[in-house]
């Protein structure tokens, strides 16, 4: 991944000011870096967002196709993860250089995703058995300025707050044969229920402190990082160690009370933000980006 | 400005998939309005003076008409009348896609300039597009965008100084919401009907109304009786006819009606590979509605309720009968329908496809004097009679006229329909022949502007570039040899000795294909019309005639592209090197049959042009010969040509034609280069070669022909081409010369249809009447659209042309043949129809005449005669309606007919009387009576030699 070179000094700056929860760039150790979430933003998916945080930039879209259940849940859709290290974030990605890291961020967000509480998983079924909606989410990374996976679960979770699945039914004729009829108004769609997709928070530990939405230099301070995916009422879906030091039991226990704390209060004001640009409709003047 | 436009489809595989178009919004479309000054146009089409006498609308005005007005009115639109229209594009997409016929239609008046047809792109307009809103349905969003448009006009009109009553736009509508809506807003819009009423001018439109939905209840059911009587089941939807042919439990098939009981009909199922069935339909209640050539489903009845084919005779006649089934008439066909013979009996359910096209006919006028509502009887027997509605019948009565039908509500006895046109006095030539044209479906409407448009600029010379890529060959000394008057000479031929001794022929062909390129409107109207049709005194031209007659027509001694075909030949005509190239080339003479035969007789000619066709035919002669003995059949068949009165252009005489020996010298060459280029595009594209190809008859088809041969003693083997041309060779009985004429008139008869084919589609290729083992076409270009394929073909082959997808593509090039097979067949119909038409004029002015012929067909209860003079064809029946029939014994195994006490066998030689019975007008039809031998009760007087008295009975 994108790293930068921090000097001894640098570092040592850095680590005194956490220690006394003054960041760098002026924030304290809980805060996140100004973020911007745009909605809606590419027309040939079924639902899309962009995010930005800090200069780390995500382009989600998601892609509803019709497919076949899982043999083991019959009655139950499901979801592709795919996330695309574009070079255009940075050169190191170049080739397959990408590759790794994304096939490390995609596995993380099965993760999350691999439990009943995430997402109404029964809502994509079609006829158990033989249809399901299965969601495609594809990730973009565009620019890479630390903090990736809060970046993609929020981008995530607006895209599929986006989402507009056409409307089928099922009409079986006497024979037994089933056909799936589509509905010719494209606003009758279904919507997928976000309430409890979980964001991730990532907490990175430097010196004896840790920090939220850690930028590259801060990153390079630190050894070992703790992910936590969190819902909106502090359940925690999945959390992970990356990064090559270890941490003890106690900064463990520390650091999830923290991403619980810091995960809930994210998803109010991110909700609030997301239904107030779908009142919008028609009437939002379309800006910048992709427009 | 860019909007783009959403919508879902479900992919083939089952899937569903988004798609997004962009769809750009512009500010410089405009009104087309010749008052308008705001706008930028170069051309307005919307005239200024706008004048129509309309007595709802007293000023001038432009008139927007809404989708279903288009694709119900399309007749009334087409009347001269009708201008100044805009046509939105919304219009014109959903017409698109719910009809192509009317759309074609539309598009070919928006064409012509006097109509003065806008087309308002209101769609790409940046004030008139809008986007669907939730909740809105896509008729609901097509009309708002109509009112939108029209309100734009009336808000852009109003803007100019045209002064107090200045220029408005009517909506045409019949949907009364989308009228409400409309007049909610301000706008002006009337109901179709209303406003063709209101044409005070011009009352015959109203006739072309075609009836819409609501009308036809109250138009058609008789007020007095509260409820509607139903006559006939209800067809199911189709979701449910799909699943149905999809589990089996109906069939799909084409709907034949039958010709001569109209309660009767076959439904002919296409099933895998061979095994197509044919399902019997009987009875009103079971045809249920379908019309001739429908594509219908089918619901096999149980197998004891099967019947068999009856063979009685049913027409449809008397007056209108009530809307109440005729159960008697039933009754006569369960009665008839014997034990055995029974076949797989179904009913109607449904229609998949209507195939209505507008029948010509005649109007049966109604007995009632005020009456507007009158019954029409189409030309083709096989078609209902339909209703219609109009104020004009007394004019109509006794021309030829069309009708479009509109519906065939179950509670009707007929379908309903509406007057189209008038196509003139019935028996009129100029009537008659529109009408053979039309009832066989041949394209004969003047070529349309966008397909002229293509044509080369005149003058025409032939370009230096054509030059470099072609080979000069004008020194050749190249003549033509075709048929006397003929204007389109395709092919042109020359022979030269070359130093080595060996001959050099060349056979030239129009190049076509230089002048049609694939893909525009000249070749999709030449592909469509596929064969120039040739009437009596008439031609139905393929390509427009300054093609046909002029550019492409190798004339003598102007310089012509070619395309060549060049072989070098040995004195015993083996063929030692071919090759192809386009050419230029300079026709020395344009010579007929009987000129070019003069030449090569007369002995003191030593021109150039004589010798090359001196040494041409020598090779020819060789190459029958080889032919021949390779079992190329030669069969017969009587043409006749008719003598025309250069004045009014009726048939004074008839003569069959007689053929020369340079008939068959131009024939020859035109086979070989035909087998000469199948063989090259077959090499080079074995896929996509579209070849032609006859296949050998089943032995069952020649079981009359033995028969026949038989019963003078002569024996006839069929187990190839070789042994029956060599029987028929050997087939002579003395005293008997026509004998073997006849024998292969019946030997044609017995053959199997030649038809077009991809080579990837087919396996057998062979060419049975010729002993070819691949054929093709390549001579006639200008008259035959298979020709131009595969001139193109050929030029790729050469390298001299460039190639496009659907050449290459042996599903597109499959239908492309079908289509040219169809247009083939219904051309050689509407010959053999215009002949017979021309037979009986020519009879019309004879009266009776009493004719020598030889029995040709023995039938259970008539004999078929042919007269060789006229290479007419008739039959004589034995039993009449209004007569007792004599006695009559058939004997299948003759076949012979034994009529009281004389025996007729075939190629018995007899006398008939010939007179024309137009007792039914639109079924005018030659009728024999035997003279020779004379049998008592059956045979009638030998009509008066001289003159000829017209009055004579017909019946005795």
């Amino acid at each position: 991944m994108a790293t930068v070179q921090v000097s001894e000094a640098e570092k040592v700056y850095i680590l005194h000011g956490i220690r006394d929860d003054l960041r760098v760039d002026g924030r304290g150790c809980e805060d996140y870096r100004h973020m911007e979430i745009e909605t809606d933003v590419v027309s040939n998916t079924d639902g899309s967002a962009k995010v930005t945080l800090g200069h780390t930039a995500v382009l989600v879209g998601v892609k509803a196709e019709i497919g076949k259940p899982r043999p083991m849940i019959p009655n139950e859709g499901y979801l592709e993860f795919f996330v695309d290290c574009s070079a255009n974030a940075t050169p190191e990605f170049e080739g397959r250089g990408g590759e790794e890291l994304g096939t490390n961020l995609s596995n993380v967000l099965y993760k999350v995703f691999s439990n009943k509480h995430s997402l109404d998983l029964h809502s994509l079924s079609i006829s158990p058995g033989e249809h399901c909606w299965v969601l495609y989410v594809d990730v973009l990374l565009l620019q890479c300025d630390g903090n990736l996976y809060d970046a993609i679960s929020i981008a995530i979770k607006a895209a599929l707050f986006n989402t507009k699945i056409p409307r089928v039914n099922i009409t079986s004729d006497d024979e037994g044969g089933k056909e799936i009829e589509l509905s010719d108004d494209p606003y009758d769609c279904m919507r997928v229920n976000v309430e409890n997709v979980p964001c991730i928070v990532t907490l990175c530990k430097v010196g004896h402190r840790h920090v939220v939405d850690a930028t590259l230099q801060e990153k390079a301070c630190s050894v070992a990082s703790l992910i936590i995916a969190v819902t909106h009422n502090g359940t925690i879906t999945c959390s992970r160690k990356v990064g090559g030091g270890s941490l003890d039991p106690e900064s463990i226990f520390e650091m999830t009370e923290t991403g619980k704390r810091v995960g809930k209060a994210l998803h109010a004001p991110l909700m609030k933000l997301l239904q107030q640009e779908e009142s919008l409709s028609k009437k939002r003047v379309r800006v910048g980006f992709l427009c | 400005m860019l909007k783009s436009k959403t919508f879902v489809k479900k992919t083939r595989s089952g899937g569903v998939m988004k798609v997004v178009r962009e769809h750009y919004l512009r500010d410089d479309i405009w009104c087309g309005s010749e008052t308008c000054t705001e706008c930028k146009q170069d051309s307005p089409v919307l005239q200024k003076d706008v004048c129509v006498e309309s007595n709802l609308c007293s000023y001038p005005h432009y008139l927007v008409p809404d989708t279903n007005v288009v694709l119900h009115q399309i007749d009334v639109l087409e009347n001269p009348v009708i201008r100044n229209v805009i046509i939105l594009q919304t219009v014109l997409q959903e017409v698109r896609h719910r009809s192509a016929p009317v759309h074609k239609r539309l598009k070919d008046i928006i064409h012509e300039k006097e109509k003065h047809f806008y087309t308002f792109t209101n769609e790409h307009h940046r004030e008139t597009f809008i986007e669907r809103q939730p909740g809105e349905s896509a008729n609901d969003r097509n009309d708002r965008a109509i009112r939108v448009a029209v309100k734009w006009y009336s808000k852009h009109l109003k803007t100019l100084e045209s002064g107090p009553d200045g220029l408005k736009v009517v909506l045409l509508t019949n949907d009364l919401g989308n009228k409400q809506k409309a007049e909610e807003n301000g706008m002006v819009a009337f109901k179709f009907e209303e406003y063709i009423k209101s044409l005070l001018a011009n009352p015959e439109l109203v006739d072309l109304l075609a009836l819409s939905n609501d009308d036809k209840v109250t138009a058609f059911t008789d007020r007095n009786f509260i409820h509607i009587l139903v006559l006939f089941p209800e067809h199911l939807p189709l979701s449910r006819i799909q699943v149905g042919i999809k589990s089996g439990s109906y069939l799909q098939g084409t709907f034949r009606a039958s010709r001569d009981n109209y309660l009767e009909a076959t439904v002919f199922v296409q099933g895998d590979g061979e095994d197509s069935t044919e399902v019997l339909i009987q009875g009103l209640q079971n045809l249920n509605r379908a019309v001739h050539q429908d594509v219908v489903a089918v619901q096999l009845l149980p197998r004891n309720q099967w019947l068999a084919p009856s063979s009685v005779v049913l027409q449809d006649d008397g007056v209108a009968k009530d809307d109440d089934v005729e159960e008697d008439e039933e009754e006569k066909l369960r009665l008839s329908a014997a034990e055995a013979a029974r076949k797989p009996t179904g009913k109607v359910v449904g229609i998949i496809k209507r195939n209505w096209r507008p029948f010509c006919g005649m109007l049966n006028v109604s007995q009632i004097k005020e009456s507007t509502r009158h019954l029409f009887t189409p030309a083709d027997r096989r078609v209902p009679r339909i209703r219609i509605e109009t104020r004009q019948a007394s004019t109509l009565a006794g021309q030829r006229i069309m009708v479009a039908i509109d519906g065939w509500p179950k509670n009707s006895r007929y379908p309903n329909g509406h007057f189209v046109r008038s196509l003139g006095g019935a028996g009129e030539k100029e009537t008659e022949q529109e009408v053979l044209l039309l009832e066989h479906d041949v394209p004969h409407q003047a070529f349309s502007q966008a397909v002229l448009s293509f044509l080369p600029k005149m003058p025409w010379a032939i370009t230096p570039e054509d030059m470099a890529k072609r080979e000069d060959l004008r020194h050749l000394t190249v003549c033509s040899v075709d048929p006397p008057g003929c204007t389109d000479i395709d092919d042109a031929l020359h022979c030269r000795e070359l130093e080595n001794g060996n001959f050099e022929v060349g056979v030239h062909i129009a190049d076509v294909s230089h002048f049609i390129r694939p893909g525009n409107a000249l070749d999709k109207e030449a592909a469509n019309r596929g064969t120039t049709v040739y009437l009596c005194g008439k031609r139905i031209d393929m390509v427009p005639e300054l093609l046909s007659s002029n550019l492409c027509s190798l004339r003598s001694n102007v310089e012509r592209l070619a395309f060549s075909c060049i072989w070098e030949i040995n004195h015993k005509a083996e063929i030692l090197k071919t090759r192809f190239t386009k050419s230029v080339i300079n026709s020395k003479a344009s010579l007929t049959y009987a000129e070019a035969q003069m030449r090569i007789d007369d002995t003191n000619k030593t021109d150039d042009i004589t010798q090359s066709l001196r040494g041409l035919n020598k090779l020819a002669k060789i190459l029958k010969r080889q032919r021949i003995e390779n079992g190329a059949l030669t069969l017969s068949s009587l043409e006749v040509r008719f003598h025309m009165d250069s004045e009014t252009h009726d048939p004074i005489d008839l003569q069959t034609k007689e053929l020369m020996e340079t008939n068959s010298m131009v024939e020859e060459f035109m086979l070989l280069a035909n087998i000469s280029v199948a063989q090259k595009i077959y090499d080079e594209f074995s896929e996509c070669a579209l070849l032609r190809k006859h296949p050998a008859p089943p032995p069952s088809n020649y079981d009359v022909l033995i028969k026949a041969a038989k019963s003078k003693n002569v024996e006839i083997h069929v187990d190839s081409a070789k042994a029956l041309a060599d029987s028929l060779d050997g087939a002579k009985v003395e005293s008997f010369s026509y004998f073997n004429t006849l024998l292969r008139i019946l030997a044609t008869r017995c053959m199997m249809q030649a038809v077009y084919f991809c080579s990837g589609m087919d396996s057998d290729f062979h060419h049975y009447g010729l002993a070819s083992p691949i054929y093709t076409h390549f001579t006639s270009p200008i008259r035959r659209y298979s020709d131009i394929i595969v001139h193109r073909l050929l030029a790729v082959a050469i390298g001299a042309d460039s190639t496009y997808p659907d050449l290459m593509d042996k599903h597109k090039q499959s239908a492309l043949c079908n289509n040219l097979n169809y247009r083939h067949k219904m051309a050689q119909y509407a010959q053999r129809a215009s002949v017979t038409f021309h037979t009986q004029l020519f009879f019309k002015s004879r009266g009776m005449l009493n004719e020598e012929g030889f029995v040709l067909f023995v039938r259970k209860n008539a004999i078929i005669v042919l007269i060789p003079k006229f290479g007419l064809e008739g039959t004589v029946f034995f039993d009449t309606k209004d007569k007792v029939s004599p006695s009559l014994v058939y004997d299948e195994e003759g076949p012979t007919l034994k009529v009281e006490q004389h025996t007729f066998h075939i190629f018995d030689r007899v006398k008939v009387t010939i007179g024309l019975d137009d007792s039914n007008i639109q079924h005018q039809k030659i009728r024999m009576a035997l003279t020779e031998p004379s049998i008592p009760g059956v045979s009638v007087p030998a009509p008066e030699a001289e003159p000829p008295t017209k009055k004579q009975k017909l019946d005795r």
